[in-house]
């Protein structure tokens, strides 16, 4: 188990203050927090690339806080994958290996097994200045496993990467875990990826986890208005998917709804931005496939926007400018109407 | 822009780079064509040339070498560590640079002549007033500076991110510079060290001080230049001199080679 106990850091402008978390052997933690909310610093500390100011890092029992990085254990990925440019993929890959001094064979073999398991090794012998994104970070993974690491620290790893080879990394990562068994920490400022990899996710900010648990738990009940304002505005809803030809309808609750999300059925979620809901007092007649009433039970003014809780069977938040609201002219217990395109349903699993 | 012949200002702006060439390629050209080849070869193979050529390389090879040992490390912390001293440091490594080599000389030379270390040192036998080790700490106190400046925009450049992997990698802190950093380095590096030793090769004010100008002796080849010239001797003169011109293409052509694509922000 990796404890950390009141780890506080002061570097430049980034800070860490007082953090505290425990993650367990095998586990997939992810750390979801907007840019600047320390999270890299976190995994920097937990690699031994800094010294915390105070507080303790322990792994099984064991005091690691200013133990020498080589000999954590712990290995990290960066976001912009970071490989050495004067070596080949293969020797980025097996540069690790050459400095616990492994014989050559014993070193080409977990190479290509590595590389197999990543579906790289055509690209063993070429300069990693000419892989794609993709490419660049498989080798990076690949270069962090093969350490047979306790501690994976992944350091936003799909946000360089574009929408296919996204989808496609985030899915070996979670075959990858499932075989390896690795304690993975993931950090992030996409929420989707807490769904599809988590087994725990913490809430950061402002260099301090606001709140830790199962994502159900965190995303249905978040304890603070930070986590509300950053996962709960997003109605994030779990349900079943049923598809039909060019469309699909999501069944969450007594509710039914339209979406653009083709070939998919089970268990799956679903996202509609705030944004993207219109609100009325009467029924809109417009191509918008999905239209429901419901009860105002709240108006909540954050600040530059105004923020509306609807009850149509399950909740929707819903977002206006203080001049909408004052147009529209409505109150907490008014039966409304809300209208979103099936485009607008964002599918994830 | 225009590129038509309309354009005056293209028309004086490459005039005045043509004029400038033109002004030193005629400089350079009367040193190398003032002796015919015969009377250079004879020159070159001379003992007083033979010997200023032998001493010039000893000494600025040496000296680039000290420059390496202590340049490199003092680079390196200048660009990755914040320390109180960091500012004081970087001005005063600098400030040789700046300097005229004759000033440097004359300190150079209380130092030895006249303080307890230069004498403690001379006790023991390492002794620089008017010997070839003169020569050395000259080359290295005036052209520290060159390495100093090239290492550090060098290391500057390279992510410090890439060691830290590196000791994720089970990397000491020294292992992460020799394995990451320092083959990043490279063209940095090869472009320092050209720079300062050909810099070292003519270096002439602050050596004529420590070293003085002893025929045989003390007698580099910028020496030679100076002392033949003094001495009415053009051929030996302008022989030495043509071999410093050939030196200082050759390091200029290698300096481009590679301080192009290191992206060194010396010059």
């Amino acid at each position: 188990m990796l404890r950390i106990k009141d780890i506080s850091k002061t570097l430049g402008d980034f800070h860490l203050n007082n953090v505290s978390l425990d993650i367990e052997d095998g586990e997939y933690m992810v750390i979801l927090g907007p840019t600047g909310a320390g999270k890299t610093i976190l995994l920097e500390a937990i690699a031994g690339i800094y010294l915390p100011d105070s507080g303790t890092i322990e792994l099984n029992e064991r005091d690691i806080t200013f133990l020498d990085p080589k000999k954590r254990k712990v290995s990290m990925v960066y976001q912009d994958f970071v490989l050495f440019p004067h070596l080949s993929v293969y020797d980025n890959i097996a540069f690790g290996l050459k400095s616990e001094k492994t014989g050559p064979e014993e070193i080409d073999r977990r190479v290509h097994e590595m590389t197999e398991m990543l579906g790289i090794t055509h690209l063993l012998k070429r300069d990693t200045l000419k892989l794609s994104g993709g490419e660049k970070q498989r080798t990076a993974i690949a270069r962090a496993l093969i350490m047979k690491p306790k501690i994976l620290l992944l350091d936003e790893p799909l946000s360089a990467l574009d929408g296919r080879t996204r989808d496609n990394l985030r899915k070996e990562l979670r075959t990858l875990h499932q075989k390896y068994k690795t304690t993975v920490i993931h950090v992030t400022h996409n929420f989707e990826e807490v769904f599809s990899l988590a087994d725990r996710v913490a809430i950061m900010n402002d260099g301090e986890i606001i709140q830790v648990g199962e994502p159900d738990e965190v995303f249905s009940k978040p304890n603070s208005p930070f986590t509300a304002s950053f996962v709960g505005a997003e109605n994030i809803f779990r349900g079943t998917i049923t598809s039909g030809k060019g469309s699909s309808i999501i069944t969450v609750g007594n509710l039914k709804f339209s979406s653009s999300a083709k070939d998919i059925e089970g268990e799956v979620y679903a996202s509609v931005r705030p944004e993207e809901i219109m609100l009325s007092k009467m029924p809109i007649d417009s191509s918008a496939r999905n239209s429901f009433a419901g009860i105002i039970t709240s108006i909540t003014n954050n600040g530059s926007m105004i923020v509306i809780e609807v009850d149509v069977g399950i909740p929707f938040i819903t977002i206006l400018t203080k001049r909408g609201l004052y147009d529209i002219g409505i109150a907490e217990g008014d039966t409304v109407y809300l209208t979103f395109k099936a485009a607008a349903v964002h599918v994830f699993y | 822009m225009s590129e038509s012949g309309h354009s005056w200002l293209r028309r004086i702006s490459i005039g005045a780079g043509i004029i400038l060439t033109a002004f030193i390629l005629i400089v350079l050209l009367l040193i190398v064509t003032y002796s015919s080849p015969e009377q250079f070869i004879s020159s070159l193979f001379s003992d007083e040339i033979q010997f200023a050529i032998y001493l010039s390389l000893a000494t600025s090879l040496t000296s680039t070498f000290f420059c390496i040992l202590f340049g490199v490390p003092a680079a390196y912390a200048l660009a990755r560590y914040n320390f109180r001293e960091k500012a004081f440091l970087n001005t005063i490594l600098n400030l040789p640079l700046a300097l005229p080599p004759l000033i440097a000389g004359v300190g150079l030379l209380l130092l030895f002549a006249q303080t307890p270390i230069g004498h403690a040192l001379a006790e023991i036998g390492i002794e620089f007033i008017f010997t070839p080790l003169g020569i050395i700490v000259a080359q290295f106190f005036v052209n520290l500076p060159f390495m100093l400046r090239i290492m550090k925009s060098t290391f500057e450049s390279i992510d410090p991110r890439y060691e830290h992997v590196a000791r994720t990698l089970g990397c000491s802190e020294f292992e992460a510079f020799r394995r990451v950093t320092l083959p990043m380095a490279k063209n940095g590096f090869m472009a320092a060290t050209v720079i300062t030793w050909s810099r070292g090769i003519g270096e002439f004010g602050a050596a004529l001080l420590v070293a003085g100008a002893t025929r045989m002796q003390t007698e580099s080849l910028p020496v030679a230049v100076f002392l033949n010239m003094s001495t009415g001797n053009l051929a030996l003169a302008t022989s030495a001199a043509t071999i410093l011109i050939i030196i200082a293409i050759v390091s200029l052509f290698l300096f481009e080679r590679v301080g192009g694509k290191s992206g060194s922000g010396m010059f």
